[in-house]
């Protein structure tokens, strides 16, 4: 494949965000992965690494072979679980992709506490070393093997 | 076009590379360095960024076919139970690691002597001794003296990287066994050391550090080496150690940044290109003197390839206590209760246990060491299991060395040069795998002991082929070994190699102080025999 990969088109996506409301349902006051419109983001993330496009796009074009947006959940849990059953590296791929975008988002970092943004240059506080824990192992003597 | 020539030609610009450059950098040599990568700015690595998570699943990734950026070799893994994993670049692995910087044990270079099997090594601890503790200077180590699971040694330049409320907690649990642990010697700063920030407790310490205060050798080793005029050329994949007629090394043919092959003559050459990227190009090297692969009489380049065997054993808490992500990932505490070997467990040599943290929370949902969190309706109750609460004991596993084992020429994959890429051919042996099963039922008491509710166990974690050694093996017999004691090679008297490929067993701790101090030990073998 060369060239930048087309974005997928609306039909697309609104598979892809009706699979993803099934992957990650709604939580408390969120919906799920689908409907909080983070289709795109998959989309746009699988864009900037070629193995996740791959898989992406695979996984789109079997999709919409079955899939039924007016389906029971039942029915489309059972024709997710057929294509993870089928092809598990493709399925793993997209559900990594769904991840990162879902967990990705300021408002599920707010519903799980997590502070967001970069790790640094901010880092987390802890306490220093404190040797007195080690009492109880200090006593114990060496036992290092002798050669 | 043919270069001016070297005294000194060092292929690769990592853990090794770096140590022996720097070693031999004081003495008046025109030292130069080959490395196929580049050199990455720390304040650009992955946690510097909101997808920090997106960055180090992808461009960041350990594994090099995932990045596949142009700078990385493809591996063909496809006859491999364990994953190999290896970053390209000056620093090399150690932009990645996670800088555990534990020492072999005297019995792990008498293991034929011992225990009846693998082979001993050409030198021993003590020999060692004086690099290793050169090599805590260099790097930076923190840790703290007394355990009595290892011979007594030099104090660390600093103290030991804070516990954390979750170490805290594992500590209590191996204490209530009555079983040994100990902090982690840490090449990672606990305090501000030559020029460099102490640790922030950021997190994942396995994907570079921003702030520089992990060691690497691209912050250590090599600004130093530099400043004494070493010259180190990125972007410069070399494809052949080339021989003059009677068999000695006369230099290496690269590709440089713009594809153009290049020619650097050197008196001598020192191949750091680790336990994979040596073989290969030891491989690659074929000619009239040496028609089985450069260095290959005995047959052993590439084999006796040795990862260290990894399960991964989770707990889960739900006790309130600060969340687990917070710390350095590995670099906690180690235990090394089963290190030695117990013929009553089923299995000769042993293994070393290590706390690491958790995660982010994209990286928690993809599994990190687990599989992934489940999705649909149970989706949310095991993230929430999972995520802040949970803390892994990874068993890291002696793994013997077995020729069957081994790096290949591939005859069909290629890197982006043209290059025949590396084949892995690796199974689990039988013993390693009675091992591991061990490790996990003794991980899961621990965990429990230390209040885990729930305890999941990965038996053999794939993707862990972080220590790659064995395949061109140290020895004093030239049949049964590739190189001597000094890392000369045993049909080329003006080549060494000084990475994890001259290793004879593996030992069940993280290598890369081992064999930076042979590294170093190399080094001044080579002053003394090379240096008019």
């Amino acid at each position: 494949m060369t060239g930048p990969a087309p974005p997928l088109n609306d039909a697309q996506l609104t598979i892809l965000g009706g699979a993803m409301d099934r992957l990650v349902p709604s939580i408390d006051d969120l919906p799920g992965a689908g409907a909080m419109g983070l289709a795109p983001e998959v989309d746009t993330l699988a864009r900037r690494h070629p193995p996740y496009r791959r898989a992406l796009s695979t996984f789109i074009e079997r999709l919409a072979l079955k899939w039924r947006t007016e389906a029971p959940p039942a029915q489309q849990d059972a024709l997710l679980r057929e294509l993870e059953a089928a092809d598990g590296a493709t399925f793993t791929a997209v559900l990594e992709l769904v991840y990162l975008a879902y967990y990705g988002d300021a408002r599920v970092h707010r519903r799980v506490a997590w502070r967001g943004g970069p790790l640094q240059p901010q880092g987390f506080p802890l306490a220093p070393f404190k040797s007195e824990i080690l009492d109880a192992v200090r006593g114990r003597p060496p036992f290092w093997r002798q050669t | 076009m043919a270069q001016t020539s070297a005294d000194i030609l060092i292929i690769g610009a990592g853990a090794s590379g770096g140590a022996v450059a720097w070693r031999l950098s004081d003495v008046g040599l025109r030292v130069v360095c080959l490395e196929q990568g580049h050199w990455h700015k720390p304040g650009e690595y992955s946690t510097a960024f909101d997808d920090w998570e997106f960055r180090g699943a992808t461009s960041f990734n350990f594994n090099p076919n995932v990045r596949a950026l142009p700078e990385d070799y493809p591996v063909d893994d496809s006859g491999s139970d364990v994953t190999p994993l290896m970053f390209n670049a000056v620093g090399g692995s150690t932009v990645h690691w996670t800088a555990h910087a534990p020492r072999f044990h005297p019995s792990d270079f008498r293991v034929r002597s011992q225990d009846g099997v693998a082979d001993d090594w050409p030198l021993t601890y003590f020999d060692l001794e004086p690099y290793y503790d050169l090599n805590d200077q260099q790097m930076g180590c923190s840790g703290i003296a007394g355990d009595p699971a290892n011979p007594p040694r030099a104090p660390r330049p600093m103290p030991p990287l804070p516990l954390g409320p979750d170490g805290e907690r594992l500590a209590r649990g191996f204490d209530s066994l009555g079983w040994h642990w100990w902090p982690s010697d840490s090449y990672i700063n606990s305090a501000p050391y030559r020029g460099r920030v102490a640790c922030n407790n950021c997190g994942p310490n396995g994907l570079g550090c921003t702030v520089g205060a992990k060691a690497s050798t691209d912050v250590t080793y090599w600004p130093a080496a530099i400043a004494n005029g070493v010259e180190l050329r990125t972007g410069a994949r070399v494809f052949e150690v080339t021989t003059d007629s009677s068999g000695r090394a006369s230099g290496a043919r690269y590709f440089d940044a713009d594809g153009n092959a290049q020619f650097q003559p050197a008196r001598v050459v020192v191949l750091a290109a680790n336990g994979i990227g040596t073989p290969r190009l030891m491989l690659l090297s074929k000619g009239e003197r040496h028609p089985r692969g450069l260095a290959n009489s005995s047959g052993l380049v590439g084999r006796n390839l040795m990862f260290h065997p990894c399960a991964a054993i989770t707990g889960f808490f739900a006790d309130g206590l600060d969340p687990t992500y917070r710390g350095p990932l590995g670099n906690i505490l180690l235990s090394q209760e089963f290190y030695e070997t117990d013929r009553s467990r089923g299995f000769v040599r042993g293994y070393t246990f290590q706390m690491n943290r958790s995660t982010g929370p994209a990286r928690t949902a993809m599994g990190f060491t687990m599989p992934p969190v489940a999705w649909g309706e149970d989706h949310h109750a095991d993230f929430a299991m999972r995520f802040g609460n949970s803390t892994t004991v990874i068993a890291l596993g002696e793994d013997l060395p077995e020729e069957h084992n081994r790096v290949e020429l591939s005859a069909a994959l290629t890197d982006c040069n043209g290059i025949a890429a590396p084949k892995v051919t690796y199974r689990l042996s039988e013993n390693s795998a009675r091992m591991m099963a061990h490790a996990c039922t003794q991980a899961e008491e621990v965990l429990r002991r230390a209040g885990a509710h729930t305890v999941k166990a990965t038996p053999l974690l794939r993707p862990s082929g972080w220590h790659l050694m064995g395949t061109a093996r140290m020895g004093d017999d030239p049949r049964r070994s590739v190189v001597d004691h000094s890392c000369r090679a045993h049909d080329v008297d003006n080549l060494y190699i000084v990475d994890g490929s001259v290793f004879v067993t593996g030992a069940s701790v993280n290598p890369t102080p081992t064999l930076q101090a042979i590294a170093l030990r190399a080094a001044d073998h080579i002053r003394k025999a090379h240096i008019p």
